[in-house]
């Protein structure tokens, strides 16, 4: 111990200091110094995405960083993330438009009017937003709705909506344990699942205002024509039509067991259905009072506002407005998570029956809202749904909706 | 002499302190980098206090032990609490993400539209022959060829330039030469400034291969600090609070993150969608938070007696069993007993025969999460009680049933005040752990079910998850601010509910 003098003890330590330094400080500034366009992209993509930007990016002599991130938490990472480790490309959902033009994270993009028509016009407007005019902040990918799958061994495929009703009421007593529905609920409720069902009621979420962008003032929650025929609810809920008990996990396998002949569920389930076994056809829910449509969702990938602070604006913009919108980067991208693809080129040539059908399903469907003040309407629209189809002691919907509709106004503000 | 003053602990000291200097420099060069000079000080002066502490070798020994706790205390206490406070001061939430200059930047962007009959163009960078930068430009629709410089659009002849496939430029006239790869990318940001001047706007690139005339709606006046819009000549104006807003209220996004003093405090107090349930939801909380803890205590103690005895038969194999619940993760239980308890298809419910609303009815929600969460809880308490037990001392306990005491006395007036002087703080941070127990009220009920009373807060909802509901579940999805300031005041009722436990169970030590 003596032997160490205090001076030698505060050489060695300073010493070691500035070696640990370099290393801390050398190690991002080496990897900085070569370019790179940086893609934040879900698991199921994470291959196809590096196959097509890796092909782009290559004829442009840049590197390419793709980081797979859960796709849940990719908008709200994107407000947090420091901009050194920010990228410059994100793939997300449609809904999410709202939130992240509105704080001002991605940039609007105008793809030529020649590859603009090679997208339906929905899955365009899914993804532009403004208050006053509306931009488009996304290069649309992949499509995908809810439909109606039916155990053909089980039942017929219902024409009418009095059809459907029967036909499951009938399944449902033939045996103990047996589902009218498999809609999933759940004690939190499920709105999505349950949308051709308040769609065909006359239900709407937010309407439109003279320019045509949605109105959040405008909540069609409980409107008139919707609370006229909601007593319609309290029927499906007294004879066990519809029943907010059964949740994701209940109603996916009371399908797959043949304890229920109807399932309601999304290109997700695609791989299930396939290696199942069973005889079904996927439908759109049939018509009630209105065309019972499900909600839309589109997925696309957004240049974000890093690009332009890290020197990538032009080149994350050729990326995703024009090379992601090709039919062949297309039909890779959405063929990665078993989507239908965005571009209607490229969807011509999937040969897929299952998409084909979810496709056909989703006909007339209505984009989920993009605008941020969407975030107030889940939950409320939901509890309406688990309210008023709990079966005994259950709410009587219209007084739920109205509830619901409320709650919303207030929430918004 | 122990181990720390051989040469294997001055090693590690050295490593440690070598690690602590090497991370100060570091952050005292980002710190520099952005200019932030009172944080750079206070990182020196605390780091070279560090060095000094360590390395003095007989002096400061107490202080050596001090130090660590300090630092982490104020590292994981301190600095969350005063971010916090500092958080709930602002209008940070959706649309109020970015600092001023870059919201404005972002309006200026996202008012570039097309004008009605504003061109495009395939375009190809290239350098003229004095060496600046222009845009090559096919008409898509006219197919005309013009050079554009940032003096405006020169035309070229009909096919001076060839395409490709996609439309892409392929050979530039005579005089001209193509920007491509590693210098195109080193031209990036020029690229995406570059503007060519027209009637009604101008010409701008639109990544590498297409540009397009845009022209703004919206005008910035820099003096004034005023947007106006082109069309009308509607005055936006900075309204103090994030944003720039018109005199009918229209608001430009996106909006800018700043102070807005006590407007989140005050909507606390003032809101009716948060003061209306506050008392219910509170009152619940409490109930929520004081049954779990009393109900596990109680279970706790019952086992840990019935497993102290030392002729039980297969006590180890029992201590194991009442623990798994502990060892589990709380949200995989948690989602788990969901299943379990679902009303029309759950096991439990199969299982008793029963037809129990355990998640749908309100009144047995409170139950189910109260029992799930004691259940989750149990075997904590059958630990500190089993630890505990066996440090009171058997003459105590002993000379009692010389004295006649039955086992009922024994327990209530010996073995019990022993056993809270110990177990009675841990009682209070377990009772303030569930106060704030989002995760088993999130992922059983999500607060559920709805109630009928018109209010967001649902039958289950603590004060936690409400505030989850209200900052990120309502108006325009994420409202930080609010959300801090909602977790202030419930810090300060936790901290003085705590406060006032410890100082009453202060009175228990008396009586050792």
């Amino acid at each position: 111990m003596q032997s160490l003098s205090k001076r030698t003890i505060g050489v060695l330590v300073v010493i070691a200091a500035v070696l640990v330094t370099m290393l801390v400080v050398a190690g991002p500034t080496a990897a900085a110094a070569e370019t790179k366009i940086r893609v934040w992209t879900d698991k199921d993509r994470k291959a196809a995405v590096e196959k097509v930007v890796g092909a782009w990016a290559a004829s442009k002599g840049l590197s390419v960083e793709v980081l797979e991130k859960d796709f849940g938490k990719i908008r709200d990472d994107l407000k947090t993330v420091q901009p050194e480790s920010a990228p410059d490309v994100i793939i997300g959902a449609h809904d999410w438009t709202g939130q992240l033009a509105a704080d001002g994270l991605v940039l609007p993009l105008f793809p030529t009017k020649a590859t603009r028509a090679q997208f339906p016009s929905y899955a365009l407007s899914a993804f532009s937003y403004g208050t006053a005019v509306t931009r488009l902040y996304a290069a649309p990918v992949a499509l995908e709705n809810i439909a109606l799958v039916v155990n053909t061994k089980l039942v017929k495929v219902p024409k009418t909506f009095a059809e459907f009703q029967a036909s499951a009421l009938a399944f449902k007593k033939k045996a103990n344990g047996n589902l009218a529905v498999a809609v999933p609920q759940g004690a939190a409720g499920d709105a999505y699942h349950m949308y051709p069902f308040f769609s065909g009621l006359g239900g709407y979420v937010f309407g439109r205002n003279k320019a045509g962008n949605l109105d959040p003032s405008d909540i069609g929650v409980a409107n008139k024509t919707f609370l006229s025929n909601a007593s319609q609810i309290d029927a499906w809920n007294k004879s066990g039509f519809l029943n907010s008990k059964i949740d994701y996990g209940v109603a996916k396998d009371s399908f797959l067991k043949g304890k229920a002949a109807f399932w309601i569920t999304g290109p997700w389930e695609a791989d299930t259905l396939r290696t199942s076994k069973l005889s079904y056809k996927i439908v759109q829910v049939p018509s009630n009072k209105f065309k019972s449509v499900p909600f839309l969702g589109v997925q696309g990938f957004m240049v974000t506002k890093f690009a332009t602070t890290h020197g990538l604006e032009s080149a994350a913009k050729d990326l995703v407005g024009s090379y992601m919108m090709r039919p062949d980067g297309q039909a890779a991208l959405a063929a990665a998570n078993g989507r239908f693809p965005a571009n209607m080129v490229a969807g011509k040539a999937v040969k897929n029956p299952l998409l084909a059908q979810f496709g056909k399903a989703g006909v007339g469907g209505v984009p989920m809202p993009n605008i941020p003040q969407m975030s107030s309407v889940w939950s409320d629209l939901a509890s309406a749904w688990v309210k008023s189809t709990k079966g005994s002691g259950a709410s009587k919907a219209r007084t739920a909706f109205a509830t619901a509709a409320r709650n919303i106004a207030n929430k918004i503000g | 002499m122990s181990v720390f003053s051989g040469v294997v602990g001055l090693a590690i000291k050295i490593a440690l302190l070598a690690v602590v200097n090497g991370v100060a420099v570091w952050g005292g060069t980002v710190l520099a980098s952005d200019e932030k000079w009172f944080a750079l000080a206070v990182l020196v002066a605390a780091t070279l206090a560090i060095d000094l502490i360590y390395l003095s070798p007989r002096r400061a020994i107490p202080l050596k032990f001090l130090v660590p706790g300090t630092v982490f205390l104020i590292a994981f206490q301190i600095v969350p609490i005063v971010y916090n406070v500092n958080v709930g001061f602002t209008n940070w939430s959706t649309g109020h993400i970015l600092v001023k200059s870059e919201a404005i930047a972002g309006i200026q962007r996202n008012s570039l539209g097309p004008p009605p009959d504003g061109a495009a163009y395939s375009m190809a960078p290239a350098r003229n022959a004095d060496g600046n930068l222009v845009l090559l430009l096919v008409d898509d629709t006219t197919g005309e060829q013009f050079v554009g410089s940032e003096d405006g659009l020169e035309p070229l002849g009909r096919d001076s330039l060839k395409l490709g496939e996609f439309g892409t430029i392929e050979t530039p006239p005579s005089g001209y030469t193509l920007v491509t790869g590693a210098e195109l990318l080193r031209l990036d940001t020029e690229l995406s400034r570059f503007t060519v001047p027209t009637e009604s706007g101008a010409i701008r690139s639109e990544g590498t291969e297409a540009a397009l005339e845009l022209a703004p709606t919206l005008r910035y006046d820099r003096v004034r600090d005023t947007f106006t819009r082109i069309e009308d000549g509607t005055t936006f104006r900075d309204n103090s609070k994030g944003a720039f807003v018109a005199a009918g209220g229209e608001e430009l996004e996106p909006g800018w993150r700043t102070n807005i003093g006590l407007a989140n405090f005050s909507a606390v107090l003032t809101d009716p969608l948060i003061r209306e349930p506050f008392l219910r939801v509170f009152l619940w909380t409490l109930v929520f938070a004081a049954s779990i803890v009393l109900v596990s205590f109680a279970l706790g103690l019952f086992l840990a007696i019935v497993l102290n005895k030392p002729t039980l038969r297969f006590r180890r194999g029992y201590q194991v069993v009442l623990i798994v619940p502990y060892a589990l993760p709380a949200f995989l239980a948690v989602l788990v007993w969901g299943g379990l308890l679902n009303d029309d298809f759950g096991v439990v419910n199969n299982a008793l025969h029963t037809n129990i609303p355990w998640l749908f009815d309100p009144w047995w929600a409170r139950v189910s999460v109260i029992a799930v969460s004691v259940w989750l809880t149990v075997p904590y308490f059958l630990l500190v009680s089993l630890g505990a037990l066996q440090s009171i001392p058997s003459e105590l306990v002993e000379a009692a049933r010389v004295d006649g005491g039955g086992p009922f006395a024994i327990l209530r007036r010996v073995t019990l005040p022993l056993l809270l002087v110990v177990v009675a703080p841990l009682m209070i941070a377990s009772f303030a752990l569930n106060f704030n127990n989002f995760v088993n009220i999130y992922l059983l009920t999500a607060g559920g079910p709805p109630s009928d009373d018109q209010s967001v807060a649902g039958a289950t909802d603590i004060l936690i998850t409400y505030t989850y509901k209200l900052a990120f579940e309502a108006g325009k999805g994420n409202d930080f601010g609010l959300a801090c300031a909602v977790s202030i005041f419930i810090f300060m009722i936790v901290a003085s509910i705590s406060g006032a436990a410890f100082w009453k169970t202060g009175s228990l030590e008396n009586v050792r």
